[in-house]
């Protein structure tokens, strides 16, 4: 090599660079955490077009203004219906029909989903008749339910429970079933019982696809939901969505609409909260592949 | 006292009708706080040893005798330490140690969890999850797991495997540190022969599902891997090791 050219390739770089103050990974943690203020930002964003799309056909005259009420008339149906008082009652019963079905059906699945996969037998027994009505939409079997377990809460509760039951039962049962063989082994040689290796490597080795599971179910919960107000309630969102369509109320439809999507993004957001506070062991280590 | 084995078949399958053995006939006697390495290599059926020792596999013949008691399962007096650590990602390093003495709801489950901690040099760490620590800190970890429930046998299955050569030339030296404070029953399993002249009192060498040598190692403690000693008893290992093979066996 040259001597020229050698120090071509040496030649001393312009830019100095200097000890960072903060890590780049520190730096990654606050960018996530300005994220959420976008995400906020974002539905701002959404409800304001939304309303300027509003105000346009009011002055342009596209279509018949009533189609599309604008957010301003829903906030104005919203303050009548909590003038009224109605307002927390509806969101209220909703809740409560919505938290019991999804406490349930979670419930119901982690036991059946440890039977599945502590005995074969019912195993063989179960798996066939659940892969043959799992997919029947739920919608099929309200009136079935509504037979079986009469018009009250009963067969609204029930139907919610089912509806997350049936998807939450794969998170459960593959949870389990990957749990580490070797975690086992040294769980046992550390002298735990059967009981314990279930409650401390088991079911703990199964929680980050139970945590997955839930927030996968929840949609299937909501569908439930809105699904057994239309068709047999007098309270709750779905049914101020029936009851205005029959009396062509579109603010009020859009209301109880929107609410069922704040309710439902408020309840995810929840879910993945408890998924930090419970995962927590997961967040060290690796994060992501390549660091950017 | 001590583990002895007498008889002990194993095998996985048939091979035109008949077994075909991983471990083949093994006796096999280890007394109490002897250190001793099973040395052979892969699918000699040395892990298939520590897994029938530590009760995850039954034999098919034979009997395994600790302490005098034929063993059924595994139990909570035979500490076994995995090549893959094993331990459990969602405890800290403390909670990982104290999980033995805890099972037993022993109110000094912290107190010998610290101890240890301090024993295996990883003071600064307890509140750290196992997916943040380096392979030769997660090792320590596993052997103090192992260590907390005061088993009569410590059986290690190729423990210093996934480590790079300078974390397992230290961790080599804090074993037999370990080994000389707790006084335990070591059943160590490796592939290096280096490794198991450096550690053992004694080196089984396993071949094809019996044993080919069992040699005591006469050297005193620290030994010098580069003496003439330390290097007769490796070309013994290794002779044994490739005898009636062709080709020659490369030393780590």
């Amino acid at each position: 090599m040259a001597q020229d050219e050698f120090l071509l390739i040496n030649k001393p770089t312009e830019k100095k660079y200097f000890a960072p103050a903060v890590s780049r990974r520190t730096a990654a943690i606050k960018k996530a955490k300005s994220n959420k203020w976008y995400k906020l930002f974002s539905l701002l964003v959404f409800f304001l077009i939304w309303q300027y799309i509003s105000n346009l056909n009011l002055e342009h005259n596209w279509f018949n203004p009533v189609f599309l009420p604008s957010p301003y008339m829903v906030l104005e149906t919203g303050y009548s219906y909590l003038m009224k008082g109605t307002l927390f009652i509806h969101i209220g019963e909703s809740f409560y029909r919505m938290i019991s079905g999804f406490i349930i059906g979670l419930i119901v699945s982690i036991i059946i989903g440890v039977m599945i996969t502590s005995w074969k037998w019912f195993d063989n027994m179960v798996t066939p008749v659940l892969n043959l009505i799992g997919p029947i939409p739920v919608l099929a079997f309200l009136p079935m339910f509504l037979i079986w377990f009469g018009i009250g809460e009963g067969s609204k509760i029930s139907l919610i429970a089912y509806a997350t039951f049936i998807p939450m039962l794969g998170y459960v049962t593959d949870g389990i079933r990957n749990t580490d063989p070797h975690l086992i082994r040294s769980a046992i040689s550390l002298g735990a019982t059967p009981f314990q290796v279930f409650t401390k490597i088991t079911f703990k080795s199964a929680l980050p696809n139970i945590m997955t599971g839930m927030k996968a179910s929840l949609a299937f919960t909501f569908s439930a939901l809105v699904v057994a107000e239309m068709m047999g309630a007098s309270s709750g969102l779905g049914f101020i969505i029936i009851d205005s369509k029959n009396w062509f109320k579109m603010s009020d439809m859009f209301l109880a609409a929107t609410l069922i999507g704040l309710e439902y993004t408020i309840f995810h957001g929840i879910l993945s909260a408890l998924e930090n506070v419970i995962l927590k062991w997961k967040k060290e280590g690796i994060s992501n592949a390549v660091e950017d | 006292m001590g583990v002895i084995l007498t008889n002990v078949f194993k095998a996985f399958e048939e091979v035109e009708g008949k077994p075909k053995y991983v471990l083949n006939n093994v006796h096999l006697k280890i007394e109490d706080g002897e250190f001793v390495c099973i040395l052979g290599k892969s699918g000699c059926g040395k892990s298939t040893l520590l897994n029938l020792l530590a009760g995850y596999l039954k034999v098919d013949a034979g009997r395994i005798m600790v302490n005098g008691k034929e063993i059924d399962g595994p139990s909570a007096q035979r500490g076994v330490v995995f090549q893959q650590h094993a331990l459990f990602p969602w405890y800290t390093v403390q909670q990982n140690i104290e999980f033995g003495p805890r099972l037993k709801r022993r109110k000094d489950a912290r107190k010998v969890a610290e101890e240890l901690i301090m024993l295996v040099g990883l003071k600064g760490y307890e509140k750290k999850y196992p997916g943040s620590l380096s392979g030769g800190m997660a090792q320590r970890v596993g052997i103090a797991r192992a260590l907390a429930n005061d088993p009569q046998v410590l059986l290690m299955d190729e423990p210093l495997g996934a480590l790079d050569a300078m974390i397992r030339h230290n961790m080599r030296c804090e074993i037999i540190k370990i080994w000389e404070k707790t006084k335990k029953t070591i059943i160590f399993i490796t592939h290096s022969i280096p490794e198991a002249v450096y550690l053992a009192d004694r080196v089984v060498l396993l071949k094809d599902g019996h044993i080919e040598q069992d040699v005591r190692i006469d050297l005193d403690r620290p030994r010098d891997i580069k003496s003439p000693e330390f290097q007769e008893y490796v070309d013994i290992f290794e002779k044994g090791l490739t005898e009636n093979e062709a080709g020659l066996l490369i030393a780590e």
